[in-house]
């Protein structure tokens, strides 16, 4: 096939999903996000969003959106945000002068390394990227923003989730843990 | 739902390792777990099989070549017939040729034991008790009499999964094909539709 061939696509979009699932998918990201937006606003006020982060919302399309997807399973979800934390304030503390490229090598390496350890998960490249450009707030973090907010949000996510997906007769979750 | 009792078209048993190992020989990360990948090949094998069998019909994979008996053979001429064809079954026609009954080996066994669903083996205890030829009793009687009716018959363009399942609901093992005015044209086998499963008709 040459190079211009593959650009035309050679397959289908999979296809639509139920009623219920479109149900469950909305019932379960919303009491997903819900849950992070109470804890901050418990912990933190109703001031601050530290704890509500970007990228979360993102693992919310997967977890209640495509449980079964591996990209969406636990060791991808925690492993993966937890990794990319790490390295997007790693690059972020290196390159404090040009956040630019910090942001390129967080997100890029975020994916080599999730991809080594088996971690894959998409929304992770966003808490990297987060990592520098989340404002003073995440800088002054520094190496505790893995823990908080990424660790501790990525927990109470993966509770609704375990307690949610595992409701309905149609739906189980995880496919496996490690 | 295609007919399961037709092992031959069971797919080959794939297991997880299998799938594992083919994820690992395409150099892209996949987006779905061994697991879902396997309950969605079985479905779709599931799919493909009835699809095949949908398209192919009968007249493609039936016995042209028929041997059958007239209504008026002899039970003996009948047992010739199918033990120098080595044949199981064969079907009785009338003078213009339309199917009328079937006679299996099994409509045999059952007059020797005289009860219905009779083995080989019961066959044997009885010789073991010391009878004669069991076969005795039944002498006399013609094709006409010893048939099984009424006979089930198939159209040559009926698809060779619904006849699949046809033969699983019905019991039976072989039928005769029949053209628009009745007259026999084939008769087809549960191998013939188990082999037209396995190669989706292409020989």
């Amino acid at each position: 096939m040459n190079y211009f061939e593959k650009m035309k696509g050679a397959s289908q979009s999979p296809p639509s999903v139920s009623k219920l699932e479109v149900f469950l998918s909305w019932l379960g990201s919303f009491l997903g996000i819900a849950a992070i937006g109470a804890m901050n606003y418990i912990y933190m006020g109703s001031q601050e969003n530290t704890l509500m982060i970007a990228s979360f919302a993102a693992s919310a399309v997967l977890l209640f959106g495509a449980p079964k997807s591996p990209l969406a399973q636990p060791r991808n979800f925690v492993g993966g945000h937890i990794l990319a934390a790490f390295i997007g304030v790693a690059f972020c503390k290196t390159f404090v002068t040009q956040p630019a490229l910090a942001a390129s090598l967080a997100v890029s390496t975020a994916i080599a390394v999730m991809h080594l350890t088996r971690t894959l998960h998409p929304p992770a490249g966003a808490t990297a990227l987060n990592a520098i450009i989340g404002g003073a707030k995440v800088h002054q973090l520094g190496f505790a923003y893995p823990i908080f907010p990424v660790a501790v949000g990525v927990f109470i996510l993966l509770a609704v989730a375990l307690i949610f997906n595992n409701a309905p007769k149609n739906r189980r979750y995880p496919e496996f843990w490690l | 739902m295609v007919d399961t009792s037709f092992n031959a078209c069971a797919p080959v048993q794939i297991s997880d390792d299998d799938i594992f190992t083919a994820m690992r020989e395409i150099s892209g990360y996949l987006d779905i777990t061994p697991s879902d990948f396997k309950e969605l090949y079985l479905k779709a094998y599931q799919h493909a099989l009835s699809r095949l069998t949908r398209i192919v019909k009968v007249k493609e994979v039936m016995t042209t070549r028929v041997v059958s008996a007239k209504i008026d053979s002899s039970l003996e001429n009948v047992a010739v017939l199918m033990a120098e064809n080595h044949i199981s079954g064969l079907p009785v026609v009338d003078g213009k040729g339309k199917p009328l009954g079937i006679i299996s080996e099994r409509d045999f066994l059952e007059a020797m034991v005289g009860k219905k669903s009779a083995g080989l083996m019961e066959i044997i205890v009885q010789c073991l008790r010391g009878r004669n030829c069991l076969m005795a009793p039944v002498r006399v009687k013609s094709a006409k009499d010893f048939m099984t009716t009424p006979v089930i018959i198939v159209g040559g363009a009926d698809s060779v999964d619904d006849v699949s399942n046809l033969f699983a609901s019905k019991r039976i093992n072989r039928a005769p094909v029949v053209d628009g005015e009745g007259r026999m044209i084939g008769i087809v086998s549960r191998g013939d539709l188990m082999r037209a499963s396995v190669t989706g008709g292409q020989e």
